[in-house]
């Protein structure tokens, strides 16, 4: 017996073997029809013993194995079904007779035998047999179960007959030896009188009958039986049969304490679990009615005891596997009783003792095998290993069958089958070839026998003939990890997004690349600042009323859940061109093509323009934009991404992508709008430091200086322009800038509206920069130092108060004051074009364009000091200023009085100014002090005076007269008197400020200076007062004057000052001691003229 | 083919864990023993109580090594996984790069050779 079954279990052992053949020429599919109908009636419960007989049908038995049939009784062939087809009656001899040579095949161990006749209908001339039964057709046949079921009934007959021949036939002397096939030579010439011999024979006929008794359904003796088989074999040592009688005993408790059955799928029988449990409890009444024995409680302890316990099934089986593995002969039955006990320890759960068991049945060896008979080894090893619930294992062995169906031994292989089975190991290897399950959560399996596998399914399907599942599969192999070959295949074959269908009803679902690069972050890109669409009126409305009641609320609103929904606050416009960023890398060690690469969107109409790129290998991240033009208004929402790598197109969906960071994906698109664009007389420039700006000029110019920039606008979008307005704004300067930046006239460009696309307009505007260069402080700071070293006597000058000590020698050179003063000044402003027109106008959109404009500015003529010198009065004096020219050209500088003074570059001089006005207009002059300069290049420049300096010129408000002897004195002015005379002296102050001055008191000392240092305040016999000397002066009103009136009588001749001093009683006022700088007056006393 | 015998062993390291009542898992013996015999080679299985597996094939004909001395290796083998995870810049999961694991298993290896 060279044929294992590898369905085998351990109920087979209480069926009969019925095998049903077709004979002649009979239609595959019409006797598998057939067969079905027999197979059908797989337990016969017979009439009168209540026992039920269970038939095993085989439509193909090799009779080798029928030789077994003594070994156990399973094996034997006790019925013969034939199916033929006879259409006319002249074929019946003919067909009767190879019936007969039919069931000489199994001659020796029929039972009984039928013979089902198709196309006939009784019209044969010779008598009915019981063994023939005629059909019309295959169709018609409605009695065959009938049939069956009565042939079943016979073989029970005949089976138990023999069963009660042999059960009784103990008493007799001759019993015969019951041989396996491979033994009978073994036997020959043995002494069959000895003791040995005899209860050998004993042993084997005990065993036989137990084979029987379960057959017949009598489950009780059949353990009795077996019982004493084993006891006899034992002691004689007959292991085959000591194994046998073992095996018999553990299919018997086995039937006993599963009646549900060990088989776990249909084989041939097909007992449901009702049906088995009735069967289950119909053996055991029928075993007791037969022996005839009271269902007492004695009875069914022994039969407990008879029937081995769970573990002990397995042990006996153990044992007889142990057993037959001392025959090599018994291979086949070693084999199938190691499968019986796996099947039993599966249903017991003790998966590990099975796998031991399994194990051992790898390494039975059955000598040559057939491939086919390889394939179905493993094949079962597997299905085995499934039913423990080792699916590794189980995955293993199914691929071994896998390969062993294309072994290059095989003339034809079978890429097919062993493609179906590979597909079938999959689930073993945790690997599912659905994309979406490979997605999520973390990786599982055995990475590199997944690996492996998947190139065995792309190999396998393409040695199929099927390059379009090769292509999917190597898609999916390369999600997981590299290969490059897939795009030689694409290139027959090109890999789409369809659903591949198997002729078997598995799907294979698109593969899409999503890994291919993998993308990290998708964000929607706002527009150029120059094309964003701004909302004319009634954005603030509209975007509060939706969010919060709240102006401002710390508390964001958590929708961290649709934030792929979420709305994006910045709109795209119809008809330009958007841009969508993606962060990618391609995580591949080789360089990734990725061609037609575009946006997958919803909403509105959107003209994805693909981009291809190239990602060098293990790339880091890199950004990739891809563009598109919304056609239509609305809001857009972008769904995903397409790609085509390797000729493979793919479909991303962002939902479907695990770690990818997004801002949101949908946008309002907004209708469409004109396109300025903007150019301009000069050159552009780097864009300014902060503003978002679409342009930028950049110029220089000198202080003073003026230029034209013409900006010409083009419309180059589609829609007319309707409107255009035009605002500057200056950016934030520390200078402070006379005069107006920019300035222009947009009524010319206005008449040109509406602009048509295509139609340009140009506006001049005028940049003249007008900034104070003058160094502040240090200026003053001069001025007050070269106030002492000029004037050298403190005599009176409208800023002599403000001397301060002088605080160090500075240098006073032209070198160090022009590094100090030679910066270049900036100054910036932003010219903003608003626009708008079209569809969009009339939604309230507008757009702008802004023109950063940028000026440095050099300095060309500033002042670098600013000095006063007293003039001879105090109504009077020279202001120095030291004017630089800071530029690389000479310079003519021209006052107002046409006074020119040329300046060569990088030249200061000084220019002296006499200052001549009256109080009065003092402040009016110094504002229009503007000293303008002539450059030689034809430029006007104007230079400014600080205004600090121009307070500090201003003169004070009370104004001071001194009049001696009639004659009004100033500081130069000697007044001459003669000695004896009543000199009249008047003191008139005059209140130009704007708050009433006083009390004052004043106090006319006289002191004579004898030009040495030394002045002589001791005077008393010299100069004498006529009246006081000390005046008093209460409240002076604005606008109103005081006179205080004295005289002074001079004793002698020569030169004498008076000293006014002046004491403050208000003490609560502090007034400026500028303010009462009066006059020193110089008398002149003379001799008396002789008369 | 290594990779298939240390995979289908797993079902055996499954059954084994699944086998110890769930009572006991907390003092279960992380070596698992033999896994299985094969005509070439020997399996040996041992598990964590995190569940991570590992798996040493030794030659059949490698008689040298004793229960014992597999069971020292496992320990080895996991006191150095274990310090593999202590570190801070490994991501769990990542191929381990460590070269004081590689040296604790190549020195291993040469032992067992």
């Amino acid at each position: 017996m060279s044929v294992p079954d590898y369905m085998q279990c351990a109920e087979d052992h209480q069926t009969a073997l019925v095998v049903v053949q077709p004979m002649g020429i009979v239609p595959e599919d019409q006797f598998f029809r057939i067969y079905k109908r027999i197979a059908s009636v797989s337990q016969v419960s017979i009439r009168d013993s209540q026992r039920v007989l269970f038939i095993r049908y085989r439509h193909h038995y090799p009779p080798e194995n029928n030789e077994w049939g003594d070994f156990q009784t399973h094996r034997k062939v006790v019925g013969l079904i034939s199916v033929t087809s006879c259409t006319t009656t002249k074929e019946w001899p003919q067909t009767s007779d190879r019936f007969q040579g039919q069931k000489e095949v199994f001659g020796s161990t029929l039972y009984d035998s039928r013979l089902l006749v198709f196309g006939l209908q009784g019209e044969v001339a010779e008598q009915q047999r019981t063994d023939v039964a005629f059909y019309p057709s295959y169709d018609d046949c409605p009695d065959v179960e009938k049939r069956v079921e009565d042939f079943v009934e016979s073989i029970f007959i005949v089976l138990e007959s023999k069963r009660l021949d042999r059960a009784t036939d103990k008493s007799g002397d001759k019993i015969q030896l019951l041989c396996a096939p491979f033994e009978k030579k073994d036997f020959v010439g043995l002494d069959t009188d000895s003791r040995h011999y005899k209860k050998r024979c004993q042993g084997r006929m005990r065993k036989h009958v137990g084979d029987l008794c379960l057959q017949a359904g009598m489950l009780q003796d059949a353990l009795v039986h077996y019982h004493m088989a084993v006891e006899l074999l034992r002691s004689v040592n007959d292991f085959l049969w000591l194994g046998a009688a073992l095996e018999g005993l553990c299919s018997a408790s086995v039937i006993f304490h599963y009646p549900g059955g060990t088989a776990w799928k249909s084989g041939a029988r097909k007992p449901g679990v009702s049906s088995a449990a009735d069967a289950g409890k119909r053996h055991r009444p029928g075993a007791l009615t037969t022996n005839g024995i009271s269902a007492d409680t004695s009875t069914e302890i022994g039969r407990a005891k008879n029937c081995l316990s769970q573990e002990d099934i397995i042990e006996k089986y153990k044992e007889a596997i142990s057993y037959y593995g001392k025959y090599k002969s018994a291979g086949v039955i070693e084999l199938e009783a190691c499968i019986k006990a796996v099947r039993v320890l599966a249903i017991q759960k003790r998966a590990r003792e099975a796998s031991e068991c399994l194990q051992n049945v790898v390494y039975i060896n059955l000598g040559q095998l057939s491939e086919e008979e390889k394939i179905q080894r493993y094949s079962v090893l597997s299905e085995l290993y499934e039913l423990i619930g080792f699916h590794r294992k189980s995955a293993f062995f199914k691929r071994v069958a896998a390969m062993q169906c294309v072994a290059p031994t095989i003339p034809e292989p079978g890429w097919k089958a062993c493609y179906k089975l590979l597909l079938e190991t999959l689930p073993g290897y945790s690997l599912s070839l659905d994309p979406k399950d490979f997605s999520k959560g973390t990786h599982r399996g055995w990475a590199a026998v997944q690996l492996r596998l998947l190139h065995e399914l792309v190999y396998a399907s393409r040695r199929m003939g099927n390059p379009g599942l090769s292509v999917r599969h190597l898609s999916f192999l390369l999600k997981k990890e590299v290969t490059q070959s897939l795009e030689n295949y694409t290139s027959k074959c090109p890999g789409g997004m369809e659903v591949i269908s198997l002729p078997d009803g598995l799907k294979l679902p698109p593969v899409s690349f999503t890994k291919l690069p993998i993308v990290r972050s998708v964000s929607l890109l706002n527009l150029p600042v120059s094309l964003r669409p701004h909302k004319v009126k009634g954005l603030l409305g509209q975007g509060m009323s939706s969010a919060s009641p709240f102006i401002y609320s710390p508390i964001t609103m958590h929708s961290r859940g649709d934030e792929r929904s979420k709305k994006i606050d910045f709109q795209w416009v119809q008809g330009d061109v958007c841009e969508v960023q993606l962060m990618v890398y391609n995580p591949m060690p080789f360089e990734l093509r990725v061609e037609n690469m575009g946006l997958l969107t919803s909403g509105v109409d959107f003209e994805s323009l693909p981009a291809a790129l190239s990602l060098p290998a293990e790339s880091g991240l890199y950004p990739v934009t891809l563009v598109g033009v919304p056609r239509t208004a609305g809001n857009i929402t972008i769904n995903g991404y397409h790609t085509s790598v390797f000729g493979v197109s793919s479909d991303c969906l962002l939902e479907g992508l695990v770690g990818v960071k997004s801002s949101g994906c949908m946008v309002e698109v907004v209708p469409s709008l004109p396109r300025l664009q903007l150019c301009t007389s000069l050159p552009r420039s780097a864009h300014l430091s902060s503003e978002d700006l679409s342009t930028s000029v950049s110029l220089r110019l000198f202080n003073g200086e003026m230029q034209q920039l013409t900006i010409t606008l083009e419309n180059i979008g589609t829609e007319t322009l309707n409107t255009l307005e035009l605002t500057s704004k200056n950016l934030s300067t520390k200078e402070k800038l006379f005069g107006e930046f920019l300035t222009w006239d947009l009524q010319d460009a206005l008449s040109h509206l509406p602009l048509k696309s295509g139609q340009s307009v140009s506006i001049p505007v005028n940049i003249s920069a007008k900034l104070d260069f003058s160094g502040q402080e240090n200026l003053l700071h001069d001025l007050n130092d070269d106030g002492i070293s000029v004037t050298g006597l403190p005599v009176s000058s409208p800023l002599r108060q403000v001397l301060k000590p002088r605080a160090e020698n500075k240098p006073v050179g032209s070198d160090a004051s022009k590094n100090e003063f030679n910066h270049v000044k900036m100054l910036e402003a932003v010219l903003t074009f608003k626009y708008s027109g079209g569809a969009g106008q009339v939604e309230g959109y507008s757009r702008e364009l802004s023109l950063g404009v940028r000026v440095d500015v050099e300095p060309s003529v500033f002042f670098t000091r600013v000095s006063t010198l007293p003039a001879t009065s105090t109504r009077q004096c020279h202001l120095l200023l030291d004017v630089f020219n800071s530029t690389e050209h000479e310079l003519t500088l021209s006052a107002k009085n046409n006074q020119d003074l040329v300046l060569h570059a990088s030249e200061c001089q000084r220019y002296t100014h006499t200052h001549t006005q009256t109080p009065p207009s003092l402040k009016a002059i110094s504002q229009s002090q503007r000293t303008s300069l002539l450059l030689r290049n034809e430029l006007f420049v104007e230079g400014v005076l600080n205004q600090l300096i121009l307070e500090h010129l201003q003169l004070a408000p009370l104004q001071w007269d001194v009049v001696v002897n009639g004659k009004p004195c100033d500081c130069d002015v000697i007044a001459d008197c003669r000695v004896g005379d009543a000199v009249p002296l008047e003191v008139k102050l005059t209140n130009r400020s704007k708050s009433a001055v006083g009390p004052f008191s004043l106090t006319v000392v006289p002191f004579q200076d004898y030009q040495n240092g030394v002045q002589n305040y001791d005077l008393q016999d010299a100069v004498s007062f006529i009246g006081s000397n000390t005046f008093y002066i209460s409240t002076v009103k604005p606008t109103e004057n005081s006179v205080c009136v004295g005289a002074l009588l001079f004793l002698y001749t020569g030169d004498f000052y008076l000293n006014i001093k002046f004491q403050d009683d208000s003490t609560a006022r502090d007034l400026p001691p500028a303010w009462f700088c009066l006059p020193s007056v110089h008398v002149k006393a003379q001799e008396p003229v002789e008369l | 083919m290594f990779h298939y015998t240390v995979h289908t062993s797993l079902d055996v390291v499954e059954e084994k864990i699944s086998g110890v009542g769930k009572a006991l898992a907390d003092q279960r013996e992380l070596y698992l023993g033999l896994l299985y015999p094969t005509e070439d080679y020997k399996v040996y299985g041992y598990v964590t109580n995190s569940k991570v597996k590992f798996v040493i094939v030794v030659d059949s004909s490698n008689t040298s090594l004793r229960d014992n001395e597999i069971r020292s290796m496992f320990r080895k083998l996991h006191n150095s996984f274990t310090d593999v995870m202590c570190n801070p810049f490994y991501n769990p999961g990542d191929p381990i790069q460590s070269k004081a694991f590689d040296s604790i298993v190549s020195t291993m290896m040469v032992q067992a050779c």
